[in-house]
């Protein structure tokens, strides 16, 4: 009898996690499918390419020709910003990290200043945008990757700071302190010793702020037009600019989510401290 | 008086970055929003407390208001359940369990502004799959997107799509850190499994629930790429105009900067109360 019961509830938990994969799976695929269709199919429901409509590889060969220039370009601008902030955010947030980690600060507490940087993160983007506007333009930045990179680079730091912060704690500080005692200098102690052991957060932290960029879409909204947009605008605008072509709006989602899926996936074990910024350990 | 260290610099650097980047500008932003500030005129005329009083009688800004709770009481709770029932299955003993794990974490990675774009391929009204789907089931198509009415359920409904995900995970992790001698001694005990449920694992997890809860408030207070995107920039009308879509309109639409300044003001201040409390919780983990 109890067979019957674990069975039964095996079942459903088969069901239910199949019903959310669904959930979670469906719309992307989707988004797939409908770039592969051709455009008198985009309002169909078949899924099963050759079966249910003929998958053509037009849509992206216009996307890929015709419209090549402008997603080049966004694509290009999104990697630079996403690199740019990222290589800024990890060597400031590695550097505050380790002090924060392995330094007792007198006047200011040390957890006086992880709660600066806490507050920062939830900042409203919408009231940083107003000034960041008004800031790159007095200073000729408006419209330049640059700017992006700068803004980015401070929104994504907290991030940087408090994950870097949680790795070098959680290593011993022995190896450190004998290096120390060599005459080894504070740099040299933290590229030739520390970071080789924290090399995989590092990277987790590059590759979550790189992704943060990526996905970024209200500052890079406002601070550019014509030269520095990004993916996240290119797609904004393809909205309101080519109307229902679902087919063609679908690969330029699909670029857009495609990268930052992949680089995720690569960091899972580091996603959870790294969303929290350490106040959930995985 | 306490040596200045390499410590010391290495800190000074990171803080200096964020106040040359974000402070100053806050600061003047704050003086703006006294001055008859516009985007394009070189004069800032002192105006007072003007914008800060034109608030009262600003129905548009109650209404962004009331959407930004609306949006974020309806959506917070269901991304918080969903995400407590996928971190249970996922202790389940399955079958692909990291497969299936690395499924649910997909939207985690999607730009807000894709999520939306989806949502317009998906909610399309005039043939969309799901309208369709709905047809063939025998139910009449929805107007998810041009109905005021149904237009924040729609975003309700992208956001759960994107952030339950991030509940799941965070409450699987917390989950998994609870002891198995519990939950073997707690079946030893004779208890169901609800039972267990509820007086080992949600006791126990209730700390990482709260931050979870302060989290997902804080972040769809600020709810913005979705609701721009994916109804025209708040719509249909006003009936998806958040807090941030309303300060963004003002600034970049009508280019009253001063205006926009106030708000945001009133808006930051607002969040930073929120803040404050979360704040309070979260330095703990870190002392």
């Amino acid at each position: 009898m109890p067979d019957m019961v674990n069975r039964f509830k095996s079942v459903i938990t088969y069901i239910l996690v199949l019903l959310f994969s669904g959930f979670f799976f469906i719309p992307l695929f989707w988004m797939v499918i409908i770039s592969i269709k051709k455009p008198i199919d985009q309002f169909t429901l078949g899924f099963i390419p050759w079966l249910q409509f003929e998958p053509t590889l037009r849509n992206w060969e216009a996307e890929g020709v015709k419209q090549a220039a402008e997603n080049l370009k966004a694509l290009m601008n999104s990697t630079i910003i996403g690199l740019g902030s990222a290589i800024i955010a990890t060597i400031l947030g590695t550097l505050a990290g380790y002090a924060l980690a392995r330094f007792e600060f007198k006047k200011i507490k040390n957890v006086d200043i992880i709660s600066y940087f806490l507050s920062l993160r939830f900042l409203p983007p919408i009231a940083l945008a107003i000034p960041y506007y008004f800031l790159m333009q007095s200073i000729g930045l408006i419209d330049t990757q640059l700017a992006v990179i700068l803004v980015h680079a401070a929104a994504f730091l907290p991030y940087a700071v408090l994950v870097m912060r949680d790795a070098f704690k959680s290593i011993p500080v022995a190896m450190e302190e004998s290096a120390f005692i060599d005459g080894a200098s504070i740099l040299k102690v933290i590229t030739n010793i520390v970071l080789p052991i924290v090399a995989p957060a590092l990277a987790a932290v590059f590759i979550l702020t790189f992704t943060f960029s990526w996905n970024e879409f209200l500052f890079a909204f406002v601070l550019t037009s014509k030269n520095a947009f990004t993916l996240p605008i290119r797609i904004a605008e393809s909205i309101t600019a080519i109307g229902v072509f679902f087919y063609a709006l679908s690969i330029r989602q699909l670029i857009a989510v495609i990268p930052p899926i992949i680089l995720g996936m690569l960091v899972q074990k580091y996603i959870v401290s790294g969303l929290t910024m350490g106040a959930v350990k995985a | 008086m306490a040596k200045f260290t390499a410590y010391h610099s290495f800190i000074l650097i990171a803080v200096a970055y964020v106040i040359i980047i974000s402070i100053f500008p806050m600061a003047f932003m704050v003086y703006g929003s006294f001055t008859n500030w516009r985007l394009g005129l070189s004069r800032m005329d002192w105006v007072g407390i003007k914008y800060y009083t034109d608030l009262v009688g600003d129905y548009r800004f109650y209404n962004s208001l009331q959407v930004t709770f609306l949006l974020t009481a309806l959506a917070v709770p269901i991304e918080i359940a969903l995400g407590l029932v996928l971190a249970q299955l996922m202790r389940c003993q399955i079958r692909f369990r990291r497969f299936f794990r690395t499924i649910f974490l997909i939207p985690l990675f999607c730009a807000p502004v894709a999520v939306a774009l989806m949502g317009e391929v998906l909610f399309y009204e005039g043939g969309g799959p799901v309208n369709s789907v709905l047809n063939i089931l025998g139910f009449p198509s929805i107007p998810w997107r041009s109905s005021p009415i149904i237009a924040p359920f729609t975003v309700v409904l992208c956001d759960v799509w994107m952030w339950t995900p991030f509940c799941f995970l965070i409450t699987l992790a917390a989950l998994e850190g609870i002891p198995r001698e519990l939950h073997e001694a707690s079946i030893v005990d004779g208890a169901s499994s609800f039972q267990t449920f509820r007086s080992i694992d949600l006791p126990l997890i209730s700390s990482p629930l709260i931050t979870i809860l302060m989290f997902r408030i804080l972040d769809t207070i600020k709810i913005f790429d979705i609701p721009f995107t994916l109804v025209g920039g708040g719509g249909p009308g006003i009936a998806t105009e958040t807090m941030s879509i309303y300060i963004y309109k003002v600034a970049f639409r009508d280019f009253t900067l001063g205006k926009a300044a106030a708000i945001s003001l009133v808006f930051l201040v607002l969040i930073a109360i929120i803040t404050s409390l979360f704040i309070k919780r979260l330095r703990r983990y870190y002392a």
